[in-house]
């Protein structure tokens, strides 16, 4: 498939990039490994006339313990031992991500900046325009949830919830320097949906940056999806959490796949500071998360399913990484 | 319109001087411009594994790769694996256990199993089928292009 012209800058630098940026702004996309950017322009979505690519700053290269340089590709991730071995629930989740042959191109930071989805925009041309625009693409009105204000398109990432859980941190490069954002911070469920992310149009993610606490913690990634390869997400769960003796030090739970936004529920673990976790609280837990998300009906699966689904993956993820001891049952 | 801008860049191990505009994606460049037709459009969407070609050896989907970004660099389509009347010991054993039927998918999977038997020539079989995720047959049912990879793999020392 052609597709629209488009000018190709290749900076050397991320410097030279965000100038880029500015000189075409509003205009302008950058591309990582494009498995997410490419198929979207190829189904006219929200098409610029200059594409950024990012292959050619070494800057956003590089994988190690503490560092995820942006342009990571997922494969190379997923095959790298110490960095796998430290993060179980970081390598399961790259694991399902999509086939072998787009995580050999995909990134991570393409990962955590991905399009949201929904089976009204992830379509041609053709087919959208048969049954009418919708906001999130050249329209006025929501098909999912009839109104004129807010996308509800879901956010597919896996990376970003498994990376959440671990408390890993953004580098990110703007017109106004760097700074240095919790990851979860990239996203806001009360935004209108239709723009993904919280950082300004021109912010370039450098790199994941991720605390040592992190490797003391056990972690691990479930997702639901119809397919054991290619499908997005329909729900992720990540669970990290570091025992002292057989209580809780900390605990963090979040999910992807839900939402316009992947979430962590800190309100909800952080009072299982200190405690045992037994199978009533892992029960109590569950039961709360189910009650707070809201999916919608633009994915496969519906949605009252998900919803339940996140209640059953929450607790059967806390059952294998609790200790014996606490949640024998 | 945009205008072309030059791209080198070696394809079954033969320099290619040619030129392309700044959009053009990988499959649509060997397809079109080289005529090299094995590679396949499938869904051109990412989702099927049939434009499978290596770029530096790695298996690479070409429906998403832009042109210009693989420039100085070394593609490999199924055309560049063996000489025009030769077969690859893959390619006959998919040809000896019928792995291949109406034969769309057939240089994509040939192309992601060809890498996975030149890094691990002993591949398992949960191995197998992990690698090949991302190749969709609407024919086979895949049980022979598994046991064509098998018996490969079997043979080779
Ligand atoms: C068949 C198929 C199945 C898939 N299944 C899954 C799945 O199961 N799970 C999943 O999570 N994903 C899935 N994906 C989506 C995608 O392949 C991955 O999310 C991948 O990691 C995206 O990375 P990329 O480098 O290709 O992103 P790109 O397509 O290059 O970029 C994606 C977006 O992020 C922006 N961006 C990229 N890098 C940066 C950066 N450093 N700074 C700022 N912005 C940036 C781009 O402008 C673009 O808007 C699937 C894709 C396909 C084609
Ligand atoms: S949720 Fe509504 S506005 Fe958003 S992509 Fe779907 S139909 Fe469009
Ligand atoms: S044509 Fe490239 S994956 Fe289907
Ligand atoms: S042989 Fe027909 S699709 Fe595989």
């Amino acid at each position: 498939m052609h597709l629209d012209p488009f000018e190709l800058h290749q900076p050397a630098t991320v410097d030279e990039a965000l100038c880029i940026y500015r000189d075409h702004a509003g205009d302008a996309d950058y591309l990582a490994g494009g498995t997410d950017l490419l198929p979207n322009y190829k189904m006219h979505l929200n098409l610029r006339r200059h594409l950024i690519a990012l292959g050619g700053i070494p800057e956003l290269g590089g994988i190690a313990l503490g560092r995820l340089g942006s342009m990571t590709r997922l494969a190379d991730l997923e095959g790298s031992g110490p960095v796998a071995g430290a993060y179980p629930g970081v390598a399961e989740a790259v694991a399902e991500v999509a086939t072998p042959l787009v995580r050999a191109s995909g990134t991570v930071g393409g990962n955590l900046m991905l399009e949201t989805r929904c089976f009204f925009f992830n379509q041609s041309r053709f087919w959208r325009a048969s049954l009418g625009y919708c906001l999130k693409a050249e329209g006025a009105v929501c098909h999912v949830v009839p109104q004129k204000e807010k996308c509800y398109a879901t956010f597919s990432g896996d990376l970003a919830p498994a990376l959440a859980v671990l408390d890993a941190e953004v580098e990110v490069a703007t017109d106004r320097g760097r700074t240095r954002i919790p990851l979860i911070d990239l996203y806001d469920l009360r935004g209108d949906g239709i723009r993904r992310h919280t950082l300004p149009p021109s912010a370039i993610v450098v790199a994941v940056h991720l605390p040592p606490i992190a490797r003391q913690r056990l972690g691990t990634y479930r997702k639901l999806r119809i397919r054991p390869a290619f499908d997005f997400p329909e729900l992720g769960v990540a669970v990290a959490v570091r025992f002292e003796g057989s209580s809780v030090a900390e605990l963090r739970v979040a999910v992807g796949g839900l939402e316009t936004a992947p979430r962590r529920f800190d309100e909800l673990t952080d009072p299982l500071a200190g405690q045992q976790l037994t199978e009533e609280r892992i029960r109590e837990l569950a039961g709360a998360i189910t009650r707070s998300v809201r999916p919608v009906y633009n994915t496969f699966l519906p949605p009252d399913y998900r919803r339940r689904m996140t209640g059953v993956f929450v607790r059967r993820a806390l059952v294998d990484l609790a200790p014996a001891s606490s949640a024998a049952a | 319109m945009s205008r072309d801008r030059p791209l080198e860049l070696t394809v079954n191990d033969q320099p290619v001087e040619s030129a392309a505009p700044e959009e053009r994606i990988l499959l649509d460049f060997l397809r079109e411009d080289l005529e090299l037709v094995g590679t396949k459009r499938g869904c051109d969407l990412g989702t099927c594994g049939c434009c499978t070609v290596w770029v530096d050896g790695r298996p690479t989907l070409s429906c998403l790769t832009l042109a210009h970004l693989v420039k100085g660099r070394s593609v490999t389509t199924i055309e560049g694996l063996a000489p025009p009347t030769r077969l690859t010991a893959l390619q006959r054993a998919f040809v000896e256990h019928g792995a291949t039927q109406c034969g769309f998918c057939t240089p994509g999977f040939i192309m992601t199993a060809s890498a996975l038997l030149r890094d691990h020539p002993h591949p398992s079989r949960p191995q197998i089928l992990r690698v090949i995720g991302g190749n969709l047959c609407r024919c086979t049912g895949y049980t022979k292009i598994i046991e064509a990879i098998e018996a490969v793999a079997r043979e080779s020392t």
